[in-house]
């Protein structure tokens, strides 16, 4: 580990920019507020960059290490706040820097008529800055004061036209939800704290846990990152959150803040790996999520709301991914999914500004004729997603799913206590998530055949445009990346024989997670067997939504909908979770407060205790006061009873 | 025979009647008359014990008994002038010796 001086400067920058952008922002002119705020962020980056090369050069440090400063001491607790990075928290910053300065750089276009877009700048490079410092900490606190930030900027972000009651709403949902979450972060931190005397990574890296806390620390942990990555049962804020600006959805609801969950599960491995019961729990929640959530993906119409359930969805094959123990799968598909979901959400921010904010895919259709840029790269991303080969989707998901299949760090587990060994959790994950592969091709498909194939749908009064070219660089960068990160997940065999080998990223990676069990649970399938199944599932997908949705209209496959209009419709109205957890958790709580509030505030608190005090004194002083009354012939008519009585008792 | 409980007897009774025309009389100069008969009402009290020493156990010295009648009667007689002379200013001021009409301290 290599102690260096400057690595404090990556956060700082941004946080700096939007300093200068929030405070100064609308007096700056415009061209200048752009420079600050894409400078510093593209700054970031190119210190990233040159950090990133000292730690994936093979002779250098494994990793970099900046002690910025003593934080806080309170009793045997001790927190620096203390930078690192390595290789993975090293393209991680890479990801958020440099997909971070296209988003601005599409922002720039994007929100250029927003009379507050100075305030918009000022909230991306905030989050810019919160989310380094989440990825970059290298203890626990210091994770958490970023993980904090980045809810908030995502917050300020959804709610960013809050003159729309819905959209402001929108925000505090999330900001609740991700409020549950975080609540269990802490627990965590407290019990690895109370068990470790220390919250900084290094130390949680080498020690060992006894079995009890290693599960709660990892179980409460696990339940932040539900909140943060949108995990069932937390996973509903996000959905909503496309209430923000597109560019944030694709910032922040897409590549970097949700993924924040599996990069911390994944920076915890050692301690995880201790915990295979919270292993187990976390690839089932991952699974269900997935498959759950594209469930519905299938019967959205809104183009953001189709993106936002494929989020959650690909974010549930990465908690698959941790969850059975390759952390290296979980992380690979957290990059390649920036990149093309990055590109997916820019793509349609793109689509609904050249229709001038029409976001119903039922009113697109042709648009590859007038946005034929906006097109290919939407093309490109959602065959990455749906995992055709060869592009980067297609391997990382396939690893994920191939390391479910050969897990065997569930195999000393019981389903209860006395009970059979779940030496076959591995094998049901992998068949879930080989069926949501199958749905995620077909919603995907159906999504870009909706918007870019067939013929125009929309209004006569809207003309579909193709976007500056401030908005298509960022896109064909990310639709380039969305293929290049195949290298990341080559196999082996022709890894090496491209000489591709060095930027795997199983090999990039090694010494930074913990590694799982060497064990094969299913020695006797081929890994050219589960590619040929994924390849299959992803060309069957595909041509469904050709059979369904290839005309670019929905006719044939509203004959479906017509044979089963219940199912349709619980998916169209998100399998009623909102409307449940409204009857289950908030009405309850509505009425729980109202009763707080009428009775025990309103009677109990202000009636009994503070008004009925003041009236009991005034009432005892009623009383009293008849004594007081200036009236000497009364004062010694009492005397001579008090007197009297005096007499009698003391004489009796 | 005449004992000290007659005495007694007597005195308590001119006091209670001093104390209750303190109390129920409005006229101030009747009140300043029934503090003279609980006054002298004490007096004969100790008079009484200072004629019938041996009520007492160990009182060896009944001249003090009157003693304190002297000093009683000396006192009374200042109080009575003060107390007449305030009536007599606040008959002037008010052209009334009615105590609850002199109120002017209270509120």
């Amino acid at each position: 580990m290599l102690e260096v001086n400057w690595l404090h400067l990556i956060p700082l920058l941004p946080l700096c920019g939007a300093a200068i952008c929030g405070l100064v922002g609308n007096k700056l002119p415009k061209s200048w507020l752009y420079a600050v705020a894409l400078g510093s962020v593209f700054t970031a980056f190119m210190i990233g960059l040159s950090a990133f090369g000292l730690v994936s050069s093979e002779t250098g440090a494994s990793a970099l290490h900046e002690r910025v400063f003593e934080w806080f001491t309170a009793g045997k607790l001790h927190v620096d706040l203390g930078l690192t990075i390595d290789r993975v928290s090293g393209t991680l910053v890479l990801v958020i820097t440099g997909v971070g300065f296209l988003i601005h750089l599409y922002s720039v276009s994007y929100m250029d008529e927003d009379a507050a877009y100075w305030r918009y700048f000022a909230y991306l490079n905030l989050f810019v800055a919160a989310m380094l410092l989440l990825v970059l900490g290298d203890n626990l606190v210091a994770m958490f004061v970023g993980w904090e930030g980045v809810g908030l900027c995502s917050y300020l972000l959804i709610g960013f036209w809050f003159e729309d009651d819905a959209k402001a709403s929108a925000g505090r949902k999330a900001f609740i939800v991700n409020r549950i979450g975080d609540f269990g972060f802490l627990l965590g931190i407290f019990v690895i704290f109370s068990q470790l005397g220390s919250v900084s990574f290094a130390d949680i890296h080498g020690a060992t846990f006894a079995a009890v806390p290693a599960a709660l620390a990892a179980l409460f942990l696990f339940i932040g990152a539900t909140g943060k990555s949108a995990q069932l049962p937390l996973y509903i804020w996000l959905p909503d959150a496309m209430a923000g600006p597109t560019p944030v959805s694709a910032l922040i609801h897409a590549a970097t803040m949700v993924t924040a969950g599996v990069y911390m599960i994944a920076r915890l491995s050692h301690l995880y790996m201790q915990a295979p019961g919270v292993l187990a729990v976390v690839a089932i929640i991952g699974a269900l999520t997935a498959a759950w959530a594209a469930l519905i993906a299938t019967s959205q119409s809104d183009i953001k709301k189709v993106l936002a359930y494929s989020t959650v969805s690909q974010l549930g094959y990465m908690f698959i991914g941790v969850g059975v123990g390759s952390f290296v799968a979980g992380t690979q598909h957290l990059l390649t999914h920036a990149f093309f979901k990055a590109c997916l959400f820019l793509g349609s921010g793109a689509v609904i500004h050249g229709l001038h904010g029409e976001q119903d895919m039922r009113k697109m259709g042709g648009l590859k004729k007038y946005m034929p840029h906006t097109r290919w790269t939407f093309l490109i991303a959602t065959a990455a997603i749906t995992g055709t080969i060869p592009l980067s989707g297609f391997f990382s998901k396939d690893e994920i799913l191939g390391k479910a299949l050969q897990t065997s760090i569930f195999n000393s587990l019981r389903m209860w206590p006395g009970g059979p060994f779940m030496t076959q959790l591995g094998l049901v994950i992998y068949l879930l998530g080989s069926a949501t592969a199958l749905l995620t091709a077909i919603y995907m498909w159906r999504c870009y055949y909706l918007t870019f194939e067939g013929d125009y749908r929309g209004g006569p009064d809207v003309h579909p445009h193709e976007s500056h070219w401030f908005m298509t660089l960022p896109l064909w960068i990310l639709a380039l990346l969305s293929v290049v990160g195949l290298v990341l997940g080559l196999p082996e065999p022709i890894g090496e024989k491209l000489h591709l080998d060095w930027a795997s990223w199983e090999h990039f990676s090694l010494g930074v997670f913990a590694n799982p069990p060497i064990s094969n649970n299913h020695e006797s399938i081929p890994e050219w067997l589960t590619y040929g199944i994924a390849l299959l599932i992803g060309v069957v997908g595909w041509r469904l939504a050709v059979y369904w949705f290839g005309s670019g209209s929905e006719e044939r496959s509203n004959k479906l909908v017509a044979a089963f209009p219940r199912v349709h419709s619980a998916f169209e109205h998100k399998l009623y979770v909102d409307e449940f957890y409204n009857a289950v958790i908030v009405r309850p709580l509505w009425t729980g407060a109202r009763v707080l509030w009428r009775v025990v505030d309103v009677w109990i608190i202000d009636g009994l205790f503070i008004n009925g005090t003041a009236q009991s004194v005034a009432f005892i002083g009623s009383i009293a006061r008849r004594f007081q009354n200036g009236d000497v012939q009364r004062y010694a008519a009492m005397t001579a009873l008090g007197l009297a009585f005096l007499v009698y008792v003391f004489l009796r | 025979m005449v004992g000290p409980l007659h005495y007694l007897v007597l005195a308590a009774a001119l006091f209670a009647l001093g104390a209750v025309g303190v109390v129920i009389r409005r006229n101030a100069i009747i009140v300043l008359m029934s503090i003279e008969l609980m006054l002298n009402a004490v007096n004969l009290t100790f008079l009484t014990f200072s004629r019938f020493p041996l009520v007492v156990k160990g009182n060896d010295a009944p001249i003090a008994g009157h003693a304190a009648v002297f000093y009683v009667i000396a006192v009374a007689a200042a109080e009575a002038a003060v107390g007449l002379a305030i009536v007599i200013a606040v008959f002037r001021s008010r052209l009334t010796v009615n105590v609850d009409e002199i109120d002017s301290l209270k509120n």
